[in-house]
């Protein structure tokens, strides 16, 4: 996750031009960022781990391309989405779907005997071999890297 | 025109094999110089990736985007997901060459290299700007005059501006420019730009998904339009599928959902068998039924043109 620039959402926090273009902010009730917006500043979002909120952004950027600050709520979702993500407090879809990115590279295979029956060429080969050794040396270089860190604050 | 390779994505593959179907049948219609690479993954879906781990959604996307870079070819997508998704990774390795080492660093280890030098598009807009208008009319054999369509854009059509640069983030034509193109009406619509919900359905929210498929779809009944057009696979299982749960359960929209290869390959004459459209849970039977009707008036008409036209200027009184 890209850190959160606190000035930026400082402005959001009294803003809201973006509530009226927001399609969760008009059509799902309690839908609230700024709430959200406000606890993270205060330092207390716990509360929003895992709540229903959270997981409402549909990631539709309409808050990015009308925010006066190119910014949007949207960062602050993701952010706390994250967090959620390493309490493993996911969705159950989330987790689900994740399981099978990081699995087979895809979120899903080619339907082979429905491709037949279409008449449809041979689906061309995926990339999940080359997919996985990348994951592997990122995840240890990330590894590695918090190893450091740690070592450094020591 | 360059040679460009199709991202199909994995939600067409997976589960609507038969919009791979049609968007082919387009493709090798306009004889438009396509092709299959080996080696995709995932695009990454941002709301999943993204959310959970930003750093391998940025390597999963860099490392798609550096097979084309290494095919020499641009890439096109008929899935707005994807083509959204590999376009803000593209955009953001362009404005951090840091960001741009550490991935690099990572795919050498596969003999690959990010430069993200080829343009990534968007079918419809590709369609739009690439093939262009005249070329898509000389095609049609059977245009859909007299037919009202509403158009469902999918936010990752033309979200985020600055990445895709495909069209008015908020007020885009290009979709609308095609439709009417086709012959048909473009029918204006409130709920029009509003997001599809999907995404409620893979986050364990399925009545609230179910609540946004609804917004739509009441309007567009209300407005007795023939078809929603759209060209995104998971705004397609979002109105086909979930209008099909609704349905079942007692509530009548019946607003057949059509791709735009569906639309373009049928008003080139393809027959709606060979396009898939059989696939579809929302049968599209009413309005393939007015459209032949209409393109029987129709033929009627352009007959007594052409006569009209015969007779000018040798007409012997």
């Amino acid at each position: 996750m890209e850190s959160l620039n606190p000035k930026l959402l400082e402005v959001c926090s009294r803003c809201g031009a973006c509530y009226h273009i927001c399609p969760a902010c008009l059509n799902l009730e309690g839908y609230d960022p700024r709430a959200v917006i406000k606890d993270i500043l205060a330092g207390t979002y716990e509360k929003w781990l895992n709540h229903k909120s959270i997981w409402q952004c549909l990631e539709c950027h309409h808050c990015l391309e009308i925010c006066f600050q190119h910014y949007g709520f949207e960062n602050a979702m993701t952010a706390m989405r994250t967090l959620t993500a390493k309490k493993r407090m996911t969705p159950v879809q989330v987790k689900r779907g994740w399981d099978m990115f990081i699995k087979t590279g895809r979120l899903g295979e080619p339907a082979a005997p429905a491709r037949k029956k279409l008449g449809l060429p041979e689906a061309a080969k995926s990339g999940a071999e080359d997919f996985k050794k990348i994951v592997k040396i990122y995840q240890e270089r990330k590894e590695s890297e918090a190893r450091r860190q740690k070592t450094d604050g020591k | 025109m360059k040679d460009f390779a199709i991202f199909w994505g994995c939600t067409i593959q997976a589960r609507f094999p038969f919009l791979e179907k049609s968007t082919r049948m387009v493709l090798e219609g306009f004889n438009l110089p396509y092709r299959d690479l080996d080696g995709f993954t995932c695009c990454p879906e941002k709301s999943l990736v993204n959310n959970i781990d930003r750093g391998l959604w940025v390597l999963t996307a860099a490392r798609n985007i550096s097979l084309i870079d290494k095919a020499g070819v641009d890439l096109v997508s008929p899935c707005t997901g994807c083509a959204s998704n590999l376009a803000t990774v593209n955009s953001e390795l362009h404005l951090s060459n840091k960001e741009k080492d550490k991935v690099n660093s990572i795919l050498k280890e596969v003999g690959l290299e990010f430069k993200g030098k080829n343009k990534l598009r968007h079918l419809v807009p590709f369609f739009h700007d690439e093939v262009g208008i005249p070329a898509i009319k000389n095609k049609l054999l059977k245009p859909f005059n007299g037919m009202r369509i509403a158009i469902h854009y999918g936010c990752h059509m033309i979200r985020p501006s600055h990445a895709l640069k495909n069209d008015d983030p908020l007020d885009p034509q290009k979709f609308d420019n095609l439709i009417r193109a086709m012959g048909a009406e473009s029918v204006q619509y409130m709920t029009k730009l509003l997001c599809c919900g999907q995404g409620l359905d893979r986050v364990d929210q399925h009545e609230n998904a179910l609540h946004f498929a609804r917004l739509k779809l009441k309007e567009l009944k209300a407005l007795k339009v023939d078809a929603m057009a759209l060209c995104c696979p998971s705004c397609y299982l979002q109105f086909d599928n979930n209008q099909n749960l609704m349905e079942k359960e007692g509530e009548k929209f019946g607003v057949p959902i059509l791709y735009f290869t569906e639309l373009l390959g049928l008003a080139m004459g393809y027959k709606p068998e060979d396009l898939g459209l059989d696939s579809h849970r929302i049968e599209a039977t009413e309005f393939l039924a007015k459209w032949e009707r209409l393109h029987g008036e129709l033929s009627r008409t352009t007959d007594l043109n052409r006569q009209l036209e015969e007779g000018f200027g040798i007409a012997q009184p």
